[in-house]
């Protein structure tokens, strides 16, 4: 699959912003017609032209697979996407990227020295996001990342003589927290705004995750242990990133939340936490056990607690709205009909 | 009662306390034990009105034997049921709803049953179940009630995170009207006393952690729990009594400046009792209430000074524009300030830029050189903006003048009040309606020196009723003095008579607030 691009790496100043050969085309900086034949670099056209996109399979290491191949086949992919994204531009080449675990590390590991450790949680943010962009997102901005490190200047600095930069052991120090501070580039105005998002939606879960008690599946003489369950529809797959938080604070019991719309589970056993793919096991709410006693007697109750402290006179449906946006509530304990009311609806 | 219907009546009791934050510490979770709190706190839900439920917010009891006249709880109600929970109760329910995350903790807030020191102790003893029987780390906020013993206070603050004082009603003279149980004193101690345990609490514990020698110290023997980590905060009711914005706000920096207050909180007055000395309007002043939070970001975030936002002259903010506009349409030899160079202070100071955006632009200039689609693309209100900045030299609003009442039509902006409440816009003001009398409830003016008459008018049972001097007030108003009277006779020692009534002013426009910026 791999084709070895006879072109120059384009020059880092625009690598990111701009599509791979834009910079490196013969024909961009002055007029074609009056270069000889041998001035022109002696990549074929269709090389100068090539565009690649990366497919990678949807996971943070794949992601970070897909970055350090890039760089491995000093190639400048279009898009960097998840193959179940995948949309092939016209004319564009598609490059499966097999996830390989020791590169991802190695990837992660120089943008947190290059960059700081706030570009590589933006970095693992992007690779949580449904946005379409995020990959190639996440790519340009670490292409652009490294590029300055590159790029800096050290003529001035009085640090010169102790940098580990200068020496080339490391990146600079100064450098490091930069690369995301410069919002209004557009390699990293696109990451920034996709971490933004991702952690709104992290706090959406903090705040709406509700958690159900359940009895444990009895087998034989064990009634086995209790777990507490709760299902959540986000708009990005962020139960990764909130599974540290619910521990710290609910670490006294084991928990599961269940994310319907990526079809993936935060398990949290009592001791550790793993995530669980569901996709192909069919709904897993089906095959719950049954609450336990008090759990009806405590929605309940919290439902009554959420009416009674409305205040009419102060009644703001679009407030609410804005804060606790519509598509949660169909798993929120307070806005669903309690059981009795329904029965009696009914009868 | 079961405890649902117990909730019901204690959650709706407290539902008028505003103060509703999970804020000011952090705490992290510890192994086998239940909860943590965030700096930033969590809000884990919305009621319809907008506001935010963070706390499971309930009163340990609506029993009362104080009767404060604009509260639902007051002791002359005939018509709330009053019932209590038992501090076991109450302990089971936070936890309950903590495991299910629906809430972040505790908003402790209780009626005086009996005698404040009694309630308090039940108050104390549903903490201890909660912190050492449960070992609980969630959040807890408690409201302590005026007249507490402060041996009391102290325990309760080594129990909670964030302990607050109702201020109730920015003056003297209105609280001794409608509060009568409270005073200035039994008010403004416990505030005083809090602030100082928490002070020299977090003076002792930075002492505790310094190191002053190069060996190793001993630790302390039993670490005791932090005296309130998250500060206190008050609240007050708005539109109750006739106090303009001007006394609203000063009163509160002198809070934050003095006593280092976290918030203080308004409570636009809604009538749920009636009483003569209220006023009989059912408007609510929730855009008054919505400035004066303006106001009040403007003095803990932006750096203003409370004499920049109002001055006697005007002693009500401005309803059509906010007061940072306001201010800045007053200081146009301040602008228009150059982003790619101005500090912090003075973006601040710039209508559009708000402390997020401020910062961002701090950040991001110090690499590429912000222009107009710099500006947008970091989110700030450009539109707003425009008219005070320059960009690199380039000026953002050209074409408009730069005088007071052009910038002003620009930035003057109605309140999003909503399209469903009391606040949606029905009509285009100015515009004849069919449906006004039956639709729109009469609009008490607010934060219009124009209508200063008809503030009066609403507030002459108030004015009448402080009008005599205090010895005789109580025959000077019938129904008033019989309702203290009784209440003499019930609870004695809870009254404190001290500073009231001595020196009550003939003139009602000198109402004296609680405490004054020195």
């Amino acid at each position: 699959m791999h084709r070895a691009n006879a072109t120059a790496p384009a020059s880092p100043a625009l690598v990111g912003a701009y599509p791979a050969g834009a910079d490196t085309s013969p024909f961009a900086a002055g007029s074609p017609h009056h270069l000889p034949l041998a001035a022109v670099p002696s990549a074929a056209p269709d090389d100068i032209y090539d565009e690649v996109a990366y497919a990678y399979d949807g996971t943070l290491e794949g992601l970070l697979s897909a970055i350090f191949a890039a760089y491995e086949r000093h190639e400048n992919p279009t898009d960097v996407v998840p193959e179940s994204r995948l949309q092939p531009r016209l004319g564009q080449r598609v490059a499966a990227i097999p996830t390989n675990m020791s590169h991802a590390a190695r990837v992660l590991r120089g943008v947190k020295r290059a960059c700081g450790w706030r570009a590589a949680h933006a970095v693992k943010q992007a690779s949580c996001s449904d946005e379409p962009d995020a990959g190639t997102a996440a790519y340009r901005f670490v292409r652009y990342a490294m590029d300055e490190q590159k790029r800096r200047n050290c003529e001035r600095c009085r640090k010169r003589s102790s940098c580990p930069g200068r020496s080339g052991a490391g990146p600079c120090p100064k450098m490091r927290g930069r690369a995301l501070s410069d919002i209004t580039h557009p390699a990293v105005e696109r990451l920034f705004r996709i971490s933004r998002s991702i952690s709104q939606e992290c706090e959406h879960l903090r705040q709406f995750v509700r958690f159900q008690h359940l009895q444990g599946e009895s087998v034989g003489d064990d009634t086995g242990t209790e777990v507490w369950f709760a299902r959540v529809n986000p708009k990005a797959s962020v139960v990764p990133l909130v599974m540290d938080h619910f521990v710290e604070r609910l670490g006294v019991q084991p928990f599961i939340i269940y994310d319907e719309v990526h079809e993936l589970a935060g398990v949290y056993d009592g001791g550790d936490w793993h995530l669980v793919a569901t996709a192909g096991q069919g709904d897993l709410a089906r095959a719950l056990p049954d609450p336990t006693a008090d759990e009806a007697l405590f929605s309940e109750a919290w439902r009554t607690f959420y009416r009674s402290v409305s205040v009419d006179a102060r009644y703001h449906p679009e407030l609410r709205r804005q804060f606790m946006p519509k598509r949660f509530w169909k798993n929120l304990t307070e806005l669903q009909e309690s059981p009795a009311a329904l029965r009696t609806a009914r009868s | 009662m079961n405890v649902i219907e117990k909730l019901e009546v204690l959650a709706d009791a407290a539902k008028y306390d505003v103060a509703c934050t999970s804020s000011g510490v952090q705490r992290s979770g510890k192994k086998g034990q239940l909860g943590a709190a965030h700096q930033a706190g969590c809000c884990h839900s919305f009621t319809p009105d907008g506001r935010c439920v963070t706390l499971l917010k309930v009163l340990m009891t609506n029993a009362c034997v104080y009767d404060c006249a604009y509260c639902v709880n007051r002791a002359s109600n005939a018509t709330v049921p009053r019932t209590a929970f038992t501090p076991r109760e109450l302990a089971d329910l936070t936890i309950g709803f903590y495991r299910r995350n629906y809430i972040e903790g505790l908003f402790l807030s209780s009626g005086v049953a009996g005698c404040p020191d009694r309630t308090t102790e039940l108050m104390v003893q549903a903490l201890r179940i909660l912190r050492e029987e449960y070992g609980f780390r969630g959040y807890i906020h408690t409201k302590t009630i005026p007249g507490t013993s402060l041996e009391l206070i102290d325990e309760l603050g080594r129990l909670s995170d964030r302990l607050s004082v109702n201020l109730e009603l920015p003056s003297k003279q209105s609280l001794g009207l409608l509060a009568p149980n409270k005073s200035r004193h039994s008010i403004l101690t416990p505030m005083r006393h809090i602030f100082e345990s928490v002070a020299e609490d977090k003076e002792s514990r930075v002492l505790a952690q310094r190191r002053t020698t190069v060996y190793r110290e001993k630790r302390m023997a039993r670490k005791t729990r932090a005296f309130a980590p998250a500060g206190q905060s008050t609240q007050m009711i708005i539109g109750a009594t006739p106090e303009s914005d001007y006394q609203i706000l000063n009163l509160s920096a002198a809070l934050y400046t003095q006593l280092s207050l976290k918030r203080v909180f308004f409570s636009a007055y809604l009538p749920v009792v009636a009483d003569p000395l209220l006023p009989a309007t059912d408007a609510v002043q929730l855009n008054r209430e919505h400035r004066l939070y303006q106001a009040d970001w403007l003095l803990r975030y932006y750096g203003f000074n409370v004499s920049e936002i109002i001055d006697e002259e005007n002693p009500f903010l401005a309803p059509d524009v906010d007061p940072k506009a306001n201010w800045a349409l007053n200081h146009l030899d301040f602008f228009p300030v150059e982003v790619n160079t101005a500090p912090l202070e003075a973006l601040l100071r710039v209508p559009g830029i708000g402390v997020r955006g401020a910062r961002l632009i701090l950040r991001a200039r110090r690499q590429s050189t912000l222009g107009e689609a710099e500006l947008r693309r970091l989110g700030i209100a450009y539109k707003r903006a425009r008219y005070f900045i320059t960009m690199n030299g380039a000026y953002g609003g050209s074409g408009i003048d730069f005088s007071r009442d052009a910038l002003h039509a620009r930035l003057s902006a109605p309140i999003e009040g909503g399209r469903h409440g009391r606040r949606a816009d029905r009509a285009v003001q100015g515009q004849m309606s069919l449906f006004e009398a039956a639709d729109a409830p009469p609009v008490l003016p607010e934060a219009s020196p124009a209508n200063r008459a008809a503030l009066d008018v609403a507030f002459e049972a108030q004015r009448r009723a402080l009008a005599p001097a205090a010895p005789t007030r109580a025959m000077a108003d019938g129904a008033g003095g019989e309702r203290r009277t009784a209440l003499d006779a019930e609870a004695p020692h809870t009254r404190d008579e001290s500073p009231l009534h001595e020196n009550a002013p003939h003139d009602d426009d000198a109402r004296e607030p609680l405490l004054s910026v020195a």
